[in-house]
């Protein structure tokens, strides 16, 4: 059945996916230097290097920032070889949106290295293209390294309590959260569901049928969407939430966090002051 | 006579207005009692909880409960909520509904944050709930990663937390292997002994004799079929079967075995 295994496939690999997703909660809470920063100024390190890197014109200092993304996953406990798998599954696809145009000619004017011709458009790869090519493949491969850095070593929920501090409101934090948390339930409810046709239908036997039962499906789970929500506020209710939410805060910044803190400014600095 | 907790006068609810999910209900819970609502599947045992914790309001006859009548406009009276919502404690039938927040301990703080404890009390009392359920080593995990045991124990944390006067628990042990229904089970029991009130649904036969001084059955009709006690009930089983509570043994069909050819469809 060809329907029924594309169906099938596609449901499992979603689910292994959120799944994968969620194991990576397990690098936040291994020990490890990031992991010990405040959410707060993990991010706001983060934002700064990320800025140094987009403002640097040098190879050098860029290819430095990279090692040092490189050290620091070291120094969190995360194998080299998901950090490099994770950076390089992300880097393809902002790299080749942002930078594949700036290698020709046509958009960066130079001495011509490889000419290709098609037709009656000649399209010259220059040196100029090329190195702009190759900073701007640093760039993307550091920024996306960065932020994988935060990502992983973070509690997602802790990067989410960090929003309130530039002030978004706390209910917004926590729809985002339980959004987050029922993916997985509603990935899993969905892979039920699915599982239950299946076991009770023994196969789909058209096309016609597979839509109609995964169209049912999604009717059906709008539904219990929309139940589910209620549910929940009700949850909230009965555990004395009262028109505002209240969470707990985040720990207080320490030296540690004071520390990483100078070094991303002076990092940013650095960046700025080389022009 | 003790105290009574909850008073309820020909209660009528029914979700769009249509199919009525309870009819008619007339109950009073006094103090420090235990109370089980048996009743098949749909008849209206969560519905009733959700009553009693005024999530919902009866469309007919009303509810009294610690001495104040359910209006609607409660919800929006602080000291209400306040009171109220420290006092009486609801488990919800699913925990994944109950486990909202981002970590086991987010979850346990969270009535006793927006209740407005005080910081050294919110410690002072995550401690003691941890001790008491041995969940030291979840309390930075997320809820929706541990078993089912695992959370329904989480869940009755967060509400016992509260310390509240009454426990509302909706189908407390659904899902649990024997060792964590007995564990629950004593939790139950040993508030019940400190002389909070407990109110369980459930269609668990085994468990109605320890947790019920008093069994109100809901029939298919969404109404108070029989208030009883639960030797009384448990050993009519004929209104067992006629209610759905029990099903017949098996060994009856002993001479109807009969095979059936696998189907194959590929
Ligand atoms: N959110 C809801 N919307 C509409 N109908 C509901 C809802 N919840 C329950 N019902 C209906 O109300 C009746 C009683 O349900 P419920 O109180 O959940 O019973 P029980 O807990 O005994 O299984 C059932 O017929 C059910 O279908
Ligand atoms: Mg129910």
């Amino acid at each position: 059945m060809r329907v029924n295994s594309f169906i099938e496939r596609s449901v499992v690999s979603a689910f292994s996916f959120f799944r994968e997703s969620v194991l990576c909660e397990n690098y936040a809470s291994k020990r490890g230097l990031l992991q010990i920063l405040s959410p707060p100024i993990k991010t706001l390190f983060v934002f700064f290097l990320l800025l140094a890197v987009f403002f640097s014109k040098s190879i050098i200092f860029i290819l430095a920032v990279y090692s040092l993304c490189i050290l620091l996953s070291y120094l969190s406990s995360i194998e080299l070889r998901f950090f490099l798998k994770r950076t390089l599954v992300f880097v393809p696809i902002f790299y080749l949106v942002i930078a594949l145009p700036s290698l020709f000619n046509v958009f960066t004017p130079g001495e011509p290295i490889i000419i290709f011709k098609i037709f009656n458009l000649t399209l010259n790869i220059t040196h100029q293209g090329l190195f702009s090519f190759s900073i701007l493949f640093l760039r993307v491969l550091t920024s996306v390294s960065l932020c994988v850095l935060l990502i992983t070593t973070t509690f997602k929920y802790e990067l989410l309590k960090v929003l309130p501090i530039f002030g978004v409101p706390h209910i917004f934090v926590l729809i985002v959260g339980m959004s987050y948390r029922y993916i997985y339930f509603f990935v899993e409810m969905f892979q039920n569901t699915y599982l239950a046709i299946k076991s009770r239908v023994g196969f789909i036997p058209s096309i016609k049928k597979g839509q109609f039962l995964v169209g049912a499906n999604i009717a059906n789970f709008w539904h219990r969407s929309y139940n589910l929500y209620n549910d929940v506020y009700n949850a909230m209710l009965a555990r004395g939430y009262y028109r505002e939410v209240k969470l707990p805060r985040s720990a207080k910044p320490h030296f540690v966090d004071w520390a990483f803190l100078v070094i991303g400014i002076f990092i940013l600095g650095l960046s700025l002051w080389q022009g | 006579m003790a105290r009574l907790i909850f008073e309820l006068k020909g209660v009528y609810f029914s979700y769009h207005g249509k199919i009525p999910a309870l009819c008619d209900i007339n109950l009073n819970i006094e103090e420090g009692s235990k109370i089980v609502i048996m009743g098949a599947n749909g008849t209206g045992k969560t519905t009733l909880l959700m009553l009693l914790d005024a999530l919902i309001f009866p469309q007919k006859g009303y509810i009294r409960a610690l001495d104040r009548e359910f209006r609607e406009n409660l919800l929006n009276d602080w000291e209400f909520v306040r009171f109220f919502r420290s006092k009486v404690g609801l488990l919800f039938q699913n925990p994944d509904v109950q486990l909202f927040s981002p970590t086991v301990k987010d979850e346990l703080i969270f009535s006793l944050l927006n209740l407005g404890f005080t910081q050294k009390e919110i410690e002072k009392r995550l401690s003691k709930i941890v001790q008491l359920f041995r969940i030291k080593e979840l309390l930075d995990r997320a809820p929706y990663q541990l078993s089912v045991g695992e959370k329904k124990k989480v869940a009755i944390a967060s509400v016992l937390i509260m310390e509240p006067e009454v426990l509302l628990l909706d189908e407390p042990t659904a899902g649990l292997d024997p060792q964590t229904t007995r564990d629950i089970i004593d939790i139950i029991l040993k508030e019940n002994s400190l002389g909070k009130t407990i109110i369980t649904a459930t269609h668990h036969l085994e468990i109605i004799e320890e947790l019920a001084d008093k069994v109100y059955v809901l029939g298919k009709e969404n109404k108070i079929v029989r208030s009883d006690y639960p030797k009384e009930v448990l050993y009519d089983e004929e209104f067992l079967l006629k209610y759905n509570l029990a099903h017949i043994h098996y060994h009856h069909h002993k001479d109807l075995v009969h095979t059936h050819l696998p189907l194959h469809n590929d």
